[in-house]
Formats: structure tokens, sequence, C-alpha cells
């Protein structure tokens, strides 16, 4: 009984990385006032560069840049047309992804079935042998123990720094952070940009480190669930871990009851319930009536002209 | 006297074709107050936008202490002691006072430093404010004072405010006016636009009145000799009614009486209790009361948009309950609806098919009674747009070209239309100029002859000069109802708004 669960446990922080990550980056983006859908688009991109970078060159330091640069290059194009010229965000980020997903599969063709560069896990001294909770959290691969300091990471910035203020000011009023004397379009970019990084960060978790290779649909919608967990996260990052691992744990649950050929749940339910949570979530967040302090920035998708 | 704080010369400014500003020149002086007057649409904000580095001037200079300056941001104006509170308050809602603090200060004060600095300004100019507090939880009058301190916190010495006492209740007046009067003799320069000329007239050193994008006078106030007929004949351009003429009407029949009406607003975050109250055809009976105390939710619920909780609504003649009322037919009810671009109009529909909106029964034909009469739609649209004297070049102008006061008129006009045995208007003059206002409070007298009037309103001035009968309302409750020709009660009015009962 225990070994399932630690099993279950196991994977399930394997398999919430990528959306941790990409969740964090796109919180940060949102706090900003910029939705960009285009996350998945980034993470396949970044998947792509990362294999392709550690394909070349071996070095894994080189790869998991590639990665992350890759996602906030393509980022940088939703910066362009939502801050510069002032496009819907919604169809931008569309765009985006439809790219990023052309993009990945045209270059990488002849990528596939190639062997790379390969992240493996390794055990963290002392904090790896607490029994049980060691073996969940501790043996896992150095983007899990990234994500596990970026969320933490972001949440201070945000919330106790001077910069974290900036940003949140514009995401909430713009028109009040510009009188205020913040430049918005320079704040709004980085906040795109970092999401950018975050989401490239994460796609090439998944071609280096959790399934290592280059496969197109290697993402599998991943990038979707991260912009659910933004809302379910209600835009803290450090809820974000949270709703990352309801995602793993349903997706360890998915191998537990193929492997064990239990079918107490099937596995198409077990995949809605993450965007399920999230609509209750929702719900419940949008009818408390302390709604002010924990939904959306209220900038959330409007751009921001100041002779208008 | 001395070299002039602010020298505007030849400012002009554009917005597409439209000139918003067109050669003006102008000097503020240091510890004075200076009253930018002018009529909505006249160009004051946009002037003093420029001056505050929010736009760009297509033409002119503006010279700081006899230096000239070029501003291309609000951050830039600010840094060189030029700020200003907008109409629309720059804070944002869901932070706290001094985190709003801290964001406008930049790197100028740290976060120990900046609570000592908050309270030590605020002391100084008599501005008490709670550091600790949500924006969202402050009152107008608070977050106004938030923004002074603000602009003191970063040394401004040029302080404009456009339209400050607008969100104001009569008591927050006082106390700003107070804090304008420090500031003037802390040397400080003081811009003040408004088209209230009582204001002007109590305040005002010196006068600027501006009309089409151009000040056409601008002078040291001499309160003896300047009237406040005069400055509305300058502004306007011609003589205006200031006093409204009422003639006396029997109050008729009670069109509609609420019994222990309560419910909540849309977001059922503020409530109103056991409202008690009639309106009889040929009176105009107000509710007054700030922002936010109950008033929205309580119309929304008698325009049957929301559902009230409880209580009894009798319409003419007949009864319903509080949950039969929000399906009730409503056809003789009109409702002239506080947001006007959003609840009162479609923007991007032309002003007859809004006008034909609220009675689109009228406009059926055909055998099945689906098809729609475009051509007498079309041509009541063009009778009103005469009738009422809309300025638009056609009835298939879209809604949304329009001017506020205009898209009022268009709104005022249909629902006047269809002769209803109760009228509601709600905040029906809120940011339209003095003409405007004139034009609407007509209607509404003209309109209590056959109807019987709900006006709800925070401004004293209208009720005072329109309504027979006053309802007091402050945080969800009606507190009083005092009789509009009671003279010695209505003085109350003021007090009753800010909640003071003995």
């Amino acid at each position: 009984m225990m070994e399932d669960i630690v099993f279950i446990g196991q994977i399930a922080i394997k398999s919430s990385v990528a959306v941790l990550l990409a969740t964090i980056g796109e919180i940060i983006t949102e706090r900003g006032g910029v939705l960009n859908l285009g996350v998945e688009g980034m993470m396949i991109v970044g998947a792509l560069a990362g294999f392709a970078a550690g394909f070349a060159t071996g070095n894994p330091y080189l790869a998991i840049a590639a990665g992350a640069m890759a996602g906030g290059a393509l980022s940088l194009i939703h910066a362009f047309f939502t801050i510069k010229l002032r496009s819907n965000q919604v169809l931008c980020g569309l765009a985006l992804t439809i790219l990023g997903l052309g993009l990945a599969n045209f270059l990488g063709r002849p990528l596939i079935g190639e062997a790379g560069v390969r992240i493996r896990a390794f055990a963290v001294p002392y904090l790896s042998e607490i029994p049980y909770l060691g073996e969940i959290f501790f043996q896992q691969s150095p983007y899990a123990y990234g994500a596990y300091i970026l969320g933490p990471l972001a949440w201070y910035v945000m919330f106790k720094t001077r910069a974290g203020l900036v940003l949140r000011a514009v995401g909430e009023d713009a028109a009040a952070a510009d009188a205020a004397g913040v430049n918005v379009a320079a704040t709004r970019t980085i906040a795109i940009w970092v999401g950018g990084l975050f989401s490239g960060l994460a796609g090439s978790y998944l071609s280096l480190s959790y399934t290592p290779g280059w496969k197109e649909t290697m993402t599998g919608g991943q990038g979707w669930i991260a912009i659910a967990m933004v809302i379910f996260c209600t835009w803290n990052p450090l809820r974000a871990f949270w709703g990352a691992l309801l995602f793993g744990g349903l997706t360890a649950l998915q191998f537990f009851f193929q492997a064990t050929s239990i079918d107490i749940i099937p596995a198409y339910v077990l995949k809605m319930l993450p965007y399920l949570l999230t609509i209750g979530v929702l719900v419940l967040v949008t009818s408390s009536g302390k709604r002010r302090r924990s939904a959306s920035p209220a900038d959330l998708g409007v751009p921001f002209s100041r002779e208008s | 006297m001395t070299t002039p704080v602010i020298s505007l010369s030849g400012i002009s400014k554009y917005f597409g074709t439209l000139a918003a500003n067109r050669d003006i020149h102008l000097n503020v002086h240091g510890g004075r107050i200076h009253a930018l007057l002018g009529e909505n649409g006249a160009g004051k904000s946009t002037l003093m936008s420029v001056l505050a580095g929010r736009y760009q001037p297509d033409d002119g200079s503006i010279a700081l202490h006899g230096r000239e300056m070029r501003f291309t941001s609000p951050a830039q104006a600010l840094e060189s002691g030029i700020g200003m509170v907008y109409q629309r308050f720059m804070l944002i809602e869901s932070m706290t006072v001094t985190e709003n603090l801290l964001l406008a200060a930049q790197k100028k004060i740290g976060g120990s430093n900046c609570r000592r600095l908050i309270s030590e300004t605020a002391e100084q100019y008599g501005l008490a404010i709670d550091p600790d507090k949500y924006v969202y939880e402050l009152s107008m009058g608070e977050r106004q004072r938030v923004e002074i301190v603000k602009l003191l916190l970063l040394d401004a010495d040029v302080l404009i405010f456009d339209e400050p006492t607008a969100v104001l209740t009569p008591v927050e007046i006082d106390a700003f006016f107070t804090v304008l009067k420090k500031l003037r003799s802390a040397d400080k320069a003081i811009i003040f636009i408004t088209h209230k000329l009582e204001e002007v007239l109590e305040l005002a050193d010196d006068i600027s009145i501006m009309r089409k994008g151009r000040v056409i006078i601008s002078t040291e106030a001499d309160r003896k000799q300047i009237s406040k007929r005069q400055l509305a004949r300058l502004m306007v351009g011609r003589d205006v009614v200031l006093r409204v003429n009422k003639e006396e009407i029997p109050p008729g029949e009670t069109v509609l009486r609420l019994r222990n009406f309560s419910g909540a607003d849309v977001h059922g975050t503020t409530r109103f209790e056991n409202i008690d109250f009639e309106v009889r055809r040929g009176e105009i009976f107000a509710i007054i009361g700030v922002a936010g105390n109950g008033q929205s939710g309580l119309v929304s619920a008698i325009a049957g948009l929301t559902r009230a909780d409880s209580g009894e609504v009798s319409f003419a003649g007949s009864t319903f309950n509080a949950r039969e009322w929000a399906k009730a037919p409503k056809d003789d009810m009109a409702y002239v609806p506080e947001d006007r671009y959003h609840t009162g109009c479609v923007g991007s529909m032309s002003i007859a098919e809004n006008f034909a909106l609220t009675q689109i029964g009228k406009y059926r034909k055909g055998a099945t009674k689906l098809a729609l009469d475009w051509q007498k739609m079309s041509e009541d649209g063009t009778r009103a747009v005469e009738e009422f004297k809309i300025k638009a070049q056609s009835a298939q102008d879209t809604a949304q070209s329009l001017s506020g006061g205009n898209l009022q008129k268009v709104i005022l006009s249909r629902e006047l239309s269809r002769n209803p045995k109760l009228f509601i208007a709600e905040q029906p003059t809120q940011g339209l100029d003095i003409s405007a206002t004139e034009e609407i409070w007509q209607a509404l007298l003209k309109c209590r002859e056959r109807a019987g009037v709900l006006l709800v309103t925070g401004d004293l001035k209208e009720v005072l000069s329109l309504s027979d009968r006053i309802g007091v309302i402050f945080n969800g409750r009606l507190l009083d109802i005092i009789d509009a020709t009671d003279s010695d009660q209505i003085g109350r009015v003021g007090l009753l708004m800010a909640g003071v009962t003995s």
C-alpha cells in the first residue's frame, strides 16, 4: 500500500514539473495585465530548442538555456503585437500557439528518433533519506528542484519587492500605474518575456528529462492546462504548486490504474478533472465576497494607451 | 506680480481633425488658486493633461519658472513638480494606501521611511488617512486625500485638480476647500478645473474661462465685481437660467409604493433594507445619497433588472411581492439608467435603432409580426433628433458618436415618448454641462405634469432645484423623507447624506 502511494507520489511530482513551471511563468505575465494563450506554442518550441541544442553540443546547461531562450524569443512576438500594436491578446496568443506548434513540427522533423542529452534524476543528500517524503520529493530531476525554488521566489518578488509592486500595479490599473510614473510598456514586455522563459524551460523539461527525445506531440496540451491552472491557483505562484500537483496526481493515477489494470475511474474522466476543477474554483472565487483580493488582475487583457 | 510658475504659450492640441485646444496662453502663479472654468468639451481637461505630460501638445510651449520644458510622460512632469489629480482617481484599488504611495514615489523613498513621511505630510495639511487601508475600502473623499498626499510626497508645487468636487459629499467638499486653502498658504500653485460657479466665486484668486478649445478670458477674481450670471454667460456664450421655474402641481394618485423593500445590488455587496416610500403623479420624489449607499441596487430592483429579497411593490393599482415584481410587466414605467453608455443604449447602433429599442413592439409589421418597420423607425428617430435638438448629422449616427449630453437627450426623449406613469431618472445630469443639465431639468419638470418622477441622484443642487419631496439614503436605509418646501428641515439633507441623524 505504502509503496503504491510513494510510486503515485513520485510520478505525480514528475508529471507536474512542466505544468508548474509554465504556470508560474503565465502568472507573472498575467499579473502584468497581459493574457498570453501561446503557452502551448512556447513550450513546444522550448522543447525542440532544448533538445536540438543538447543534441548538437551535448552540453545540458546549454540545452536548458536554449529551451528557455526559445520560449522567451517566441513570447517577444506576442509582446510586439499586443503592446506595440495593441492587437487583441486572445487572438494573438492563439496564433502564437499555432505558430509554435507548426514551427516545431516543421523544424524538428530531422530530429525525430534521435537520442540527445538526458538530464537524469538525482537524489538530494540527506533530504532524500526522509522516509516516504524524501523518496517522493527529493529523488527527482533537477528541474523539479528548480521549480521548488522558483515558485516561492516568484511569490517573494511579486508581493515583497518594488519590482513586484510595479508589476501588479500595471496589471491592476495600467492608467494609474502610468500616472504614478511607471513605464507600462516596458514592464509588460518584461512580464511577457519572463513568462516566455518559463514556458520554454517547461518545454525543455519534457524533451530533456521527462521523456528524453523529440516528438512533435510531446507537450500534449500541458500548456493549456497551465493556463487553466493560473486561474485555479488565483494568480498566486505559491498556490501554483498545489495546482500542478493536482494535475500531476491525476496523471499519476492514470498510470497507476493502467499499470495495475484496476479501473476505478475511467482515464477520460481523470483527464477532464483539471478543467472541471478549474471551472469549480473560478465559480467559487468569483462568487466569494473577498473577490477584489483574490480574483484576476483588473486590467488583464486590456491594452494600454495613454491618449485614449 | 512675480514671474508665473507656469506659463503656457500658444498651446494647441488636436485629436484627428478636432481641435481640443487652440492657441492657448495661460499664466499660473504660486500661492494662488486658479480656476479653469468651462463647459464639458471646452478643452479644460485636455489642456491640463498636456501640462501634466499625459498628452503631447501639437504646438506651443510650456515654461516652468521661466524655463521652457517639454514633458513626454506624466512621470517627467511630476519630476519637475507638476502633479495632477484626475477626475478618475489614479489609484490601484486592490492595493493599500502605502503601496500606492510607494509606487508613485518610485525610488525616492523606502518602505520604512514612507510611513513616517505619509503621516508627516498628512498632518501638515490636515489630510488624515489610514496608510494600511485598501483603496477600495476608502470613500471618494479619502481617495482624493491619498492623491493629494501622493503629489505632496513628490514635492509637487503645481497641483492640478480635475473637477475635484464632483464625487464628494457636501461635508467632504468643505474639508477639501480647507485643504486647498492650506496648500495655497504653503505657496503652491493650484489649478482647479470646474464648471460649478459657486466654487469659483468662493475660492479662486484667478479665473480663466474656456469655450470651444480657447481661453476666452483670463482675469483676477474680484468677488465684488463678478457675478454668477456673468460667469455663466461667458462660459456658455448665452444667458442661462440657473434657477428653474417650478410650477405648483397638486399631487395626484399614487403611482408607486414600496413597503419593506429589501435587497442587494447586482454584485450582492451593497444592500438596501426596509425601504418605504411612495411616488405620486405630479411630483418629483428624489432619493439622494452618496454613491455606494444602496441606491443603485434599489433602483435596479424597482426597474426590475434585479430581484429584491423581500417586500411589496404597488404599481399603477396592482400589488406584487418582491419575487413577482421582477417579472411583472412594466410598460408604464420608463427608466433612464445611470450608465448611459452601456445600460442606456447600444453604442454601435444608430440613434433611430436605439430610439426604438424599448418600444420595439410598435415597429413590428407583416402578417407574422416578425419583420420590423425600418422606415417608421428611421422617421421617428429623425423626428426625435429635431424635436430635442440633438446634435447629430442624422438619426443614422451611432449612439457612441454622441457627446454625453446629446446621448442623454436621446435616452430621455425615448423614454418620454412611451408616455409612462412612472419615470425613473438615475443620475440624469451626472457629468453634463450647464446647458445640457438645464434642458434635462426642464424635461423632467415637464414630465411631472403627466407622471410621477423618481429622481435618484447624488447632486444636492439638482435635488433642491427639482424635487417636491426628498428621501435621503445612507448605508442602505432611507433615513428620512423631507418636504422640499420645509425650509427648516431642508438644511439637514447634507448632514443626513453623511449619516448624521441628530
